[in-house]
């Protein structure tokens, strides 16, 4: 011991008094640089689960694997893992993606792995399991989910902790309103959008003078769909007859298609997601209430938020004609999507769903954000998020709005197909148009809500 | 009160087609609990294999075929249930019955999730039930137009058939006899040399037989998807307490009042929700027993 005590000695008595004038100025220089001319200057303190130590970098992905979004959650998670299969190797939309920094040998050189999580649809069960993921696995980002409900929970859950969350399939205009956070991110678009890009094609299509009766899942997201398709449908010319919250639970709605039967309504709005919908549109079919007639007009019904799995689930005999929105399809035909549905198709043997496609692009532009700042550390990845505009990630131009962090893109009016006019088993839907960004664009203000600083309290 | 006479008559029968499918479900669950003494919590998870099954045979076969067969497939898997779980439980304390029947039924939805997926399987009406009536065409009283799903009637005439020929068994039948005395002392029964356990193996797939009815005729209506049976076994519970524990015509009575109660809430979304419970509660403060529940049954 005393031996290398005393060549370290005479190590350090080997500086001449050159070398540590040298030294001196250097680091004087460098101490006079302001900071803004050092690129991507942070502060290196630990931040949630940052630094991330070690040779690979862990995501937690938190999807519903069990309750009635469980099959939605199936696709998020084959979408997730894609996603880290190329980001590891390269592939997929790492060649469509622009501007982007990804180069397929992980993030930041690290290799990436994931851990998941089952959200059970069910806000307690998602934090428990959010927290878990980030205390036990020490991820780096948390994702996923199914459900608006269940993404604001995470959202603040993500927040206090001081991990980026970003937001798989949530609809609802509160997750980048009211209850929006620096440290969430959401790719999908929003009930209000759906409204501003919908209720044109409805009104083209069934006329302005129509007297619409909303049945609405009674949660975050029911609620402001609800809104933003009265207030859209009215700005046409519609009036509303009526509106019945259904406990989000509901099998069987006949109770609330009694009062509908008995209002003056001709249009039926479903303002129901996943199995709820299923099972109203279904019961609605068996109501007659497609083939009835109202006020002299054929009665129609809409449902604002399209899946392929819903209207799978409520077949297409029944969906036959109807009209809603999506985010995205995998019959669109630009670049990043068929590269996206390609690879997956590949690897699945069948096409993504919406859900599988937001949450796929989520972890790219998160894994992207991060390369940009050249770090791992939360505030400078927030930064690099916020405002980034991109192409090739299948809704056009795109941009990461800074003041709500909502994405503000192209989306898509959908109308379910006759079983005629199917031409596959995934075939259940068709494009009617694709509302470009500036026309669903809107102030975020009109939500409220405050994203917070950019280092938790 | 503002309501029309149209109004109330639609509120009616769905009153009428929300009580049938409580009715079917809650029928066996009190069948089982009035004779065997179990709480059988898997009775939804019954029901929903019943379903399952039904949509299956349907879609492949046809309707002919799932009536046919749902029925006696599920009276089997109740007698092998009762022989090879409940059976060992008739001793243990209720609360390891509802542990076990409980546990029965999670194992029971997640196969069917994990064989059919959690989204809804589409269960095509045959064409016979399809449509509408013109329930203006028959009540003369009504104004206008108003209308109500076919098959929703057909499930409530399947409904008071089913009851009727449940009432007609216990009341007018040996077994019946057998059965009633074995509900109000099933142990002077077997003083008396009555195999009563065998009657028992009978009356639990007597109970999924009836399941079995409901999942045929009422996949349509409830939907087929695994959460089915735990959203329907809550009420039905219910309603065998409001009815009065192991009273058959209590069961009815109060599937019929649920339903009704139900109905007429639905534009009051916040009263609609705890509805059920608030009359459990109402009823239960002044009929401790429940509606027609005997004195001395469970007791």
């Amino acid at each position: 011991m005393t031996d290398v005590k005393s060549e370290n000695t005479n190590h350090k008595a080997g500086w001449s008094r050159r070398d540590v004038l040298k030294a001196t100025s250097a680091g004087a220089a460098a101490g006079v640089t302001p900071m803004f001319f050092t690129q991507n200057a942070w502060a290196e303190e630990a931040l949630g689960n940052y630094p991330v130590k070690g040779s690979e970098v862990v995501l937690g992905f938190n999807v519903p694997q069990t309750g009635a979004y469980a099959d939605e959650g199936a696709d998020e998670l084959r979408a997730y893992k894609l996603a880290v299969k190329h980001l590891n190797n390269g592939g997929g939309m790492l060649d469509t993606l622009k501007p982007s920094k990804l180069t397929g040998n992980g993030i930041l050189g690290k290799k990436v792995t994931y851990v998941t999580g089952d959200t059970q649809t069910n806000a307690d069960a998602s934090r428990t399991s959010a927290r878990r993921m980030i205390e036990r696995d020490k991820v780096i980002m948390v994702t996923g989910g199914s459900s608006s409900g269940i993404a604001i929970a995470q959202q603040y859950l993500c927040n206090e902790l001081g991990i980026i969350f970003m937001c798989g399939l949530t609809h609802s205009n509160d997750t980048t309103g009211k209850d929006k956070q620096r440290y969430g991110f959401r790719h999908f678009f929003n009930a209000h959008m759906t409204g501003k890009a919908l209720s044109p094609v409805l009104s083209k299509e069934y006329g302005k003078d129509r007297r619409a009766f909303h049945l609405t899942a009674d949660y975050s997201w029911g609620h402001t769909q609800q809104e933003s398709m009265q207030e859209f449908t009215e700005k046409e010319g519609w009036s509303t007859a009526g509106n019945i919250m259904t406990p989000l639970k509901t099998t069987d709605f006949s109770q609330y298609l009694s009062q509908v039967l008995n209002s003056d309504a001709d249009v039926l709005i479903l303002n129901h997601y996943g199995a709820n919908m299923v099972n109203s549109l279904t019961n609605a079919v068996n109501f007659g209430m497609r083939d009835m007639q109202k006020n002299g007009k054929n009665l129609e019904i809409v449902v604002p938020l399209y899946s392929r799995l819903m209207a799978k689930g409520a077949g297409s005999a029944n969906i036959d004609g109807v009209l809603g929105t999506s985010g995205w399809n995998w019959a669109l035909q630009d670049e990043g999507s068929k590269v996206f549905v390609k690879t997956f198709t590949d690897e699945y043997g069948f096409p993504p769903s919406q859900a599988a496609h937001t949450c796929y692009v989520q972890t790219l532009l998160y894994a992207n954000a991060c390369e940009m700042a050249g770090t791992f550390y939360p505030p400078e990845v927030i930064k690099a998020l916020e405002d980034f505009k991109f192409t090739g990630a299948g809704n056009g131009e795109t941009l990461y709005r800074g003041s709500d962090h909502q994405c503000i893109k192209n989306i898509l009016v959908m109308q379910g197909k006759s079983p005629a006019a199917r031409t596959s088993e995934f075939d259940y839907l068709q494009i009617v148009d694709e509302v470009d960004a500036k026309t669903v664009d809107y102030d975020p203000a009109i939500f409220g809500g405050e994203l917070g600083p950019y280092v938790p309290a | 009160m503002d309501m029309t006479l149209n109004a109330f008559t639609l509120s009616i029968l769905t009153g009428l087609q929300l009580g049938s499918i409580y009715v079917l479900i809650a029928l066996g669950l009190t069948l089982i609990f009035g004779t065997l003494g179990v709480v059988n919590f898997a009775h939804g998870a019954l029901y929903l294999i019943a379903i399952y099954l039904a949509v299956s045979i349907n879609n492949a076969l046809g309707f002919g075929l799932a009536l046919i067969l749902v029925p006696p497939i599920l009276f089997i898997i109740g007698v092998l249930l009762e022989r090879g779980l409940i059976q060992r439980f008739y001793d243990r304390p209720h609360t390891d019955q509802i542990l076990v029947t409980f546990g029965l039924a999670i194992v029971i939805q997640e196969l069917l999730k994990w064989a059919f997926g959690a989204n809804n399987i589409p269960f095509s009406i045959p064409s016979w039930g399809n449509g509408i009536i013109f329930m203006h065409d028959y009540l003369p009283f009504l104004e206008g137009f108003v209308v109500y799903p076919k098959w929703r009637m057909i499930l409530v005439v399947v409904a008071i058939v089913t009851v009727s020929a449940v009432f007609a068994l216990l009341h007018l039948t040996r077994f019946g006899l057998v059965i009633r005395a074995g509900m109000r002392d099933a142990e002077m029964l077997q003083f008396l040399g009555v195999n009563i356990n065998r009657r028992f193996m009978v009356v639990f797939g007597l109970g999924a037989m009836i399941a079995g009815i409901a999942g045929v005729f009422g996949g349509p209506v409830t939907q087929v998807s695994p959460e089915v049976g735990m959203q329907l076994l809550v009420p039905s519970f219910l309603i065998v307490v409001i009815g009065g524990m192991g009273s058959l015509g209590g069961a009815v009575l109060a599937s019929i009042l649920i339903g009704m109660a139900q109905s007429f809430t639905a534009p009051y979304i916040y009263i609609n929700t705890i509805i059920i419970y608030l009359i459990t509660v109402i009823i239960l403060l002044v009929r401790p027993r429940g509606l027609l529940g005997a004195k001395g049954v469970f007791e």
